[in-house]
Parts: structure tokens; sequence; C-alpha cells
């Protein structure tokens, strides 16, 4: 442990640095200003100057054409949390299938990482529940976005300071006003997220919804093997089934937990915390992710988790609400097992007796569940820039 | 065109530049030697006491007791509340431990240094990261004696404040339920909230008392005007000793800065002008107008919002906008910069504002008009403010309890 106390000797040296750093300021600002100087006299509502804005960044902002346009910029903006490190494209990387590739989310900044896996956003606006243990309904994306936006463990942040910040942004400012019809509001930042997030679906060359389509030739013979038996000997379509291979449902499949979320100290105060919140009495002393049974305090419901959709698996590992399995390898021969250990297993799970050769072409098919990867390049945000003080 | 894109490159570089030497100073800064005292004040040679002691200039003790400044009593403490060394050790702990923030990277004593007495040594206080502060940090030194805190008084007991400081936006930002599960992750928190408190495991409103506790140790000292008071003839200099007459008549301080802290504790609009950086800086900009949505203003007072208001986000009556409370003067040769806003960086700055008359501002209070005070004198005020500064309080940032990984059950 470092002490608190700073030097007083180093004193005079921090200050002459710092003088030094403001002649240059000076010197190189009056210049600047000088050479800009033409751009400054545009007028600007409740800015003070607009020419500043386009001048700390080189590549100019881009205007939002639609509400979606602006939520994609809202998506990628750190100011959205409360110590301004963590966007929703933090955890859910859109050069990673909109997840992070990791077992258990970071979550918020570095004070209180989740314990749960991150899962992908694509085809999130046309899922049934939401959150691994379901407990926001359908339709109301909105309401998952603001909980992640204020939750402590994700974004942490205040709505009052969310609708000051984007109003210290003209370019949000005008945004708003102009996709939405009156200035900025806590729910028009949701809605113009949600906007966004219903754009996020699989493409149609995702070879399985390509075969589904009707071209066969998007399938590998081994991948179309597969699909067979995930319709048939394997039982898969049990759960994931319709256009979504989920069924919307919630199943105990025994999954073991993620030992890191009791393991890191952390993580584990996430987990109380959050439990405790949700009013389960044993929150305390718990070492198993209870899923649904937080939601209905039904014994019967302990350890269920909602069925996810394989539409894009092939890109989103680790799988599991713990990250448990690095590969859908690991993921099949789990399922060829039985699925896992707990006695409130559902009991459809048994011993399915794949062969070596049936378990690849199972894998062979899962690998198809994927669009193809489109590199999202990371937009330019508009910067905060100093409005004309008192006129809000 | 290219006159611009020339500015834009120089600009770019500007900042650049700007951040890298910044950077580079707060290194040099940081790791460097080992820790000093600092703050080293200017005293007065140590004098024999005379053995028949008589006032060599100004007023005696009796006649500024009589005035109503006195030395402080001890401190006393809520009854739900009550002092022991134990809850103040274990208050001083968490009052150093960033892990009771939102994002675990900033303790009280982020912006409560005993470096710099106890407050930040900045105008503006810097607040949680990403965000601003609006307000000058003040010391935390006396604060037990303090029936009201923060600028505008609205929090009466150092539990209350803390628990303000503690979850506020633009403060720790930390959240109550993962705070006690923060600390229910530390076994030494876990046994000390027992030994302390009789409780299984360490609760929000605890650790606010302990917080609390930890204050109340942290206390003038050694104060050359208390021990004139107490009897030392030789503890304040002859310039010191005439601005305490001043202090009392002339200059009219004692009107709101009177008794043992130095404050009357009621609010009075001095006219401090505004601080510009509210003119410029974004971020402050935000907190500005979030404290105005947050404090529950009316629509017309937010959109036209350009200052801080004060006692009027209580009251709301318009007569209170700009009111403050008056800060107790104690320590202040050591918690500069000055006011809510930390406008002035030098008391000769604040003595020179009232010798003025105060500020432009509609609801002045009438206590404060032009003084007339020549500069000898504004000096000698100055003088006295210093001697009711005591010696800097330093104490050793505490080890930091460590998470553990919890059995099972």
């Amino acid at each position: 442990m470092t002490s608190f106390i700073r030097p007083a000797s180093s004193r005079p040296k921090v200050a002459f640095l710092i003088s030094l750093a403001l002649i240059v300021m000076i010197g190189a600002g009056v210049v600047s200003v000088l050479l800009i100087g033409p751009a400054l006299h545009e007028g600007n509502g409740g800015f003070v100057d607009r020419a500043e804005a386009s001048s700390a960044s080189a590549v100019a902002a881009q205007v939002p054409e639609t509400q979606a346009d602006l939520g994609r910029l809202l998506f990628y903006d750190e100011r959205l949390s409360g110590d301004g490190s963590t966007a929703c494209a933090s955890c859910h990387d859109p050069n990673n299938a909109f997840s992070d590739g990791k077992p258990l989310s970071d979550g918020y900044s570095r004070g209180n990482p989740y314990f749960r896996n991150t899962p992908t956003l694509i085809n999130a606006s046309k899922m049934p529940v939401y959150y691994w243990d379901g407990r926001f309904a359908q339709g109301d994306l909105a309401t998952v976005v603001r909980d992640h936006i204020a939750e402590a463990h994700f974004m942490n942040l205040d709505g009052r300071l969310l609708i000051e910040r984007m109003r210290q942004v003209p370019e949000y400012e005008e945004a708003f006003i102009r996709l939405f019809g009156s200035e900025v509001s806590y729910g028009k930042v949701l809605n113009a997220v949600v906007a966004y997030l219903q754009t996020l679906e699989s493409s149609e060359d995702n070879p399985y919804i390509a075969y589904k389509a009707g071209d066969q030739g998007a399938l590998s013979a081994q991948a179309r093997r597969g699909l067979a038996l995930f319709e048939g000997k394997a039982g898969c379509v049990r759960c994931h089934s319709g256009d979504l291979l989920s069924d919307g449902g919630f199943h105990n499949l025994g999954v073991p937990d993620n030992p890191s979320i009791f393991e890191e100290p952390q993580r584990h105060i996430t987990f109380r915390r959050f439990f405790r919140m949700l009013g389960v009495s044993e929150f305390a002393i718990m070492r198993d992710d209870p899923g649904l049974y937080a939601l209905t305090a039904d014994d019967a419901d302990r350890g269920k988790f909602r069925a996810p959709s394989l539409l894009e698996v092939a890109r989103t590992a680790p799988y599991m609400r713990g990250g448990v399995f690095e590969s859908l390898e690991q993921v099949v021969e789990f399922y060829d097992a039985g699925g896992g250990g707990s006695p409130a297993k559902d009991p459809a799970l048994k011993p399915l007796g794949l062969s070596d050769a049936e378990i690849n072409d199972l894998v062979a098919f899962l690998e198809s569940l994927g669009s193809p990867a489109d590199t999202e390049v990371e937009p330019e945000l508009p910067a905060y820039q100093p409005r004309t003080l008192g006129a809000n | 065109m290219n006159a611009n894109r020339a500015g834009y490159t120089l600009l770019g570089g500007w900042i650049v530049f700007t951040i890298a030497v910044i950077v580079v100073a707060f290194v040099f800064a940081l790791d460097d030697e080992p820790p000093a005292a600092l703050y080293v004040r200017p005293t007065p040679e140590p004098r024999e006491p005379t053995a028949t002691p008589a006032p060599r200039i100004g007023l005696t003790a009796a006649q500024l007791r009589s005035r109503g400044l006195d030395v402080l009593p001890p401190v006393t403490m809520p009854d739900d509340n009550p002092l022991t060394a134990e809850k103040a050790e274990l208050g001083k702990i968490l009052f150093f431990d960033r892990r009771m923030s939102g994002n675990g990277s900033v303790s009280c004593a982020t912006c409560h240094s005993a470096n710099v007495g106890w407050g930040d040594g900045n105008a503006l206080s810097l607040g949680y990261p990403g965000t601003l502060h609006w307000r000058n940090s003040q010391t935390i030194i006396n604060t037990a004696y303090q029936a009201k805190l923060f600028w505008a008084g609205e929090k009466t007991s150092l539990e209350s404040q803390a628990k303000s400081a503690w979850t506020g936006n633009i403060a720790g930002n930390l959240d109550p339920i993962m705070a006690e599960e923060t600390m229910r992750q530390i076994p030494e928190y876990v046994e000390r909230f027992r030994e302390v408190f009789g409780t299984e495991s360490p609760t929000f409103d605890d650790a606010l008392r302990a917080l609390a506790a930890f204050q109340a140790t942290i206390n003038s000292r050694n104060v050359p005007f208390d021990n004139y008071l107490r009897g030392n003839q030789n503890a304040m200099s002859d310039a010191a000793l005439r601005g305490a007459g001043l202090f009392v008549g002339k200059a009219r301080c004692i009107q709101c800065h009177g008794g043992p802290l130095f404050t009357d504790q009621s609010y009075h609009n001095t006219g401090v002008p505004p601080n510009p950086e509210f003119e410029s800086d974004p971020l402050r900009q935000i907190t500005l107008r979030y404290q105005h949505r947050a404090r529950g203003v009316p629509e017309e007072v937010y959109r036209s919002a350009d200052r801080d208001l004060g006692l009027y986000y209580t009251t709301k009556q318009d007569s209170d906008k700009g009111k403050f409370r008056t800060p107790p003067l104690r320590e202040v040769g050591q918690t500069g910069p000055y006011m809510h806003n930390g406008v002035f960086e030098t008391l000769s700055e604040v003595v020179e504002f009232y010798n003025d008359g105060g500020g432009d501002d509609p609801n002045l209070d009438p206590l404060v008009r032009p003084l007339g005070l020549r500069p000898d004198e504004i000096a000698d005020v100055v003088a006295f403010l210093e001697s009711v500064t005591g010696d800097p309080i330093v104490i050793q940032a505490p080890d930091m309890p460590e998470y553990a990984v919890m059995d099972e059950r």
C-alpha cells in the first residue's frame, strides 16, 4: 500500500511542467483559432460554437438519418455508463457477433463483474423473453435497455445524468429533435437503442436460413446429416424449435456452474447483490445460479434457464449461461452423455448414444448456424460541446 | 479551407501534447520521494511565556470570548452513534477504501485528502469519474461540530452527509446493497463490524456511523488562536492580533463567522462571482443542469440555470437564490481555494472581496457592505485567519483489508 501523501518536493516540478503545457496550449490555441476563425461565426442554438466540434475529431461524426442510426451511435457510446467506461458495445461487440467471447460478462467498469454469459443481440428483438432467467417479457426491449443503463452491475448511470449528457452533444440534441419530433428524453434514448437492436437479425446468407429458404447447396452433406440428427435421434428440436431454434421455454439441463462466480470475490459480490435484490432469501449461502427460481420461488424452477436461439451459435462461444463449454463439440458431448448430474434435471434428457461420426455431423450442422460476419466500423462519436450558459 | 485544416491539425497536436505533458507531470508527482509533512505554515518564533501576561496589542482573550469566539468544546456525537476508538478506526479504513464506490476507483480520501487540508485543493471538486463536480470540496476537519453540512446545508448529520457522498451520482455512485455485499466479502470488515456494532454482517447504515466516528476524530490541533485564548500571550503574531480586532470590529467578519466554529450556521448571499469554468466546461455544465433536475426546480429555472442557487434548492424561495451556508473558518489557512465554487485562490482575495462590499447580486445580504480596510488591515485580517488554522493533520493511509473467497455456508 503506497502512502496517499504526495511528496512536497515534487510540487514545483509539477507546476513547472504544467506551466510549460499552458504556454504551449495558449500559443497553439491562438494560432489555431486564428486559422479556424472564419468558421466560428455560424449560429448554433444553445451551443457556444460548432466549429470546434468538428475540429476535435478530424473525421466528421456521421449524421444519423433514422432512429436506428442514432441508436447505433448510442450503442457505441461509453457516456451511457456512470463513469464513461462501458458502452453496450463493450460486451455486445458488433465484431464478435454482438457478444464478448468470454465465459462470464465483465459487467460494469472494474467494479462489478457479472455472473452470466453475454448473449448475442442478433435476433434479440424477436426473442419471447429476455435474459437467461427470462425476467423481462417480449415486446419490452426498451425496459431491457433501461435495465442495462441503470443497473449497478451493467452501466450504472443515473437517468437524469443521461439526459443532460445527451443535451451536451449538439449532434445528439439535433438528432433527437429531428428524428423524434421533440427534445431528448430518457424514453427516446431507450427507443433509439431499441430501433437499432431491431435491425440486428440473422442474414439470409446464414447457411441454415438459406437452406430453409430452398438453397439445398447452402448446407454441406455432413451438415444436412447433422440437421437430420438435430431433428431426430439427438432430439435437440424438442427445445430448439421454430424459426429461432428456441421454444422460449425454461429447462434444467444440469449444466455445471462456472466456479469463477464464487472464486472471484467481486463476481460473488455482484451475484449476491443481484439475488438479494430479487428477493431470494438464501442469496448469501447459494453456491449455484438458481435461474428461473429467482422469479418464481418454485423449487421446480431451480436451475432452469431460457432455451437460447441457436441461429448464430457458430459465432457465440463459449456456451451456456456460465460459459462453461468452449466449443460446440463439448456442448454436443454434454447432451450425448444425457446432460449434467443434477437431480432436478429435465427427465427428457437421456444419453443419446451418438457415434463419433454423428457427433461430428451434428457439430457440422451447428457450425452452419451463423451469418457471415460483416466487419463493423466503429462510428465516430460526436463530442461534448460547451453550451451557452443559461440557455438550456 | 487549408487554413482551417492546418488549424485543426495544430489543435489536435496541441491537445495530444498537452495531455502528454500533464500525464508526465502527474507521473513525476506520484512517483517520487518518501512522504513528507506538507503545508509547512510559518509559525511565530516560540517565545518564553511572560510571567505576568498582559496583551501586547489588540484584544485580550477575555475580550475575544465576550464576542463569542472561543475554543471548541469536546466533540459530541448523536445518541445512536457514540464515539469509540474501534469504530473510528473502522471508519478510517472505510474512508480510504476505493471499493466503496460505483466503479471501485474513488474513496472519500480521493476528494478529502490529508495532503490538502482534507479537501482536494481544486477550485471545484473532481467528483465521480465520467463527471465533474459542481462545488468546492470542503475540509472534513471539525465537521463533527457542524449542524449543517454541504455548501447549502441540506444535511444535518455526518451520517446522512456520508450517505449522500457515497451514493450521489456525481460523487461515489455507490449502490448501498452492493456496498453491504462488498463489505461482507472482506473478513476483516465482518470481524470489525461484529465487534463494533454486534451484527452478523456489515450494514450500510453502520458503515455511515463508522465514517462519522472517524470524522469526529479529525479536529483542529494546536491552533495559535486557541493557544492565545488559553493564555499563551505569544501564540499569535502582532498582525494576527490586530487582525482579530478587525475581525470582530471594522471588518465585520463576526457578523456571520461568530462562535467557536466561526460560523453562524446560517445562510447568506454574499454575491460570490460565478466560476467561469461553467461557461466552458461541458462536464460542469452537465452537472449543473443535472443538479437542477435532481433537486426539482420549476421548468423555467432549469431552462435558465447558469449558476448554483444554493439554499434555493431546499426552500424554492426566490429570495434564497444564491444563499449558502456560512462555512466555518477554522483551518481556512489550509483549505483554499475558497467559496462554494472555489472562485478565490487566496485568503487575500477573499478579504478584498468583502472589503469591496461583496459581489453584485440582487439578493446580496445587507450585512455585506464596503469595509474601507487599508491594505495593511487586509493583511492583518489574513494573518488572523491563518492563526485560526492548526497543524496539518497528516495520517498514514490504513492498509486495506482484502477480499476473501467465501467458504460454502
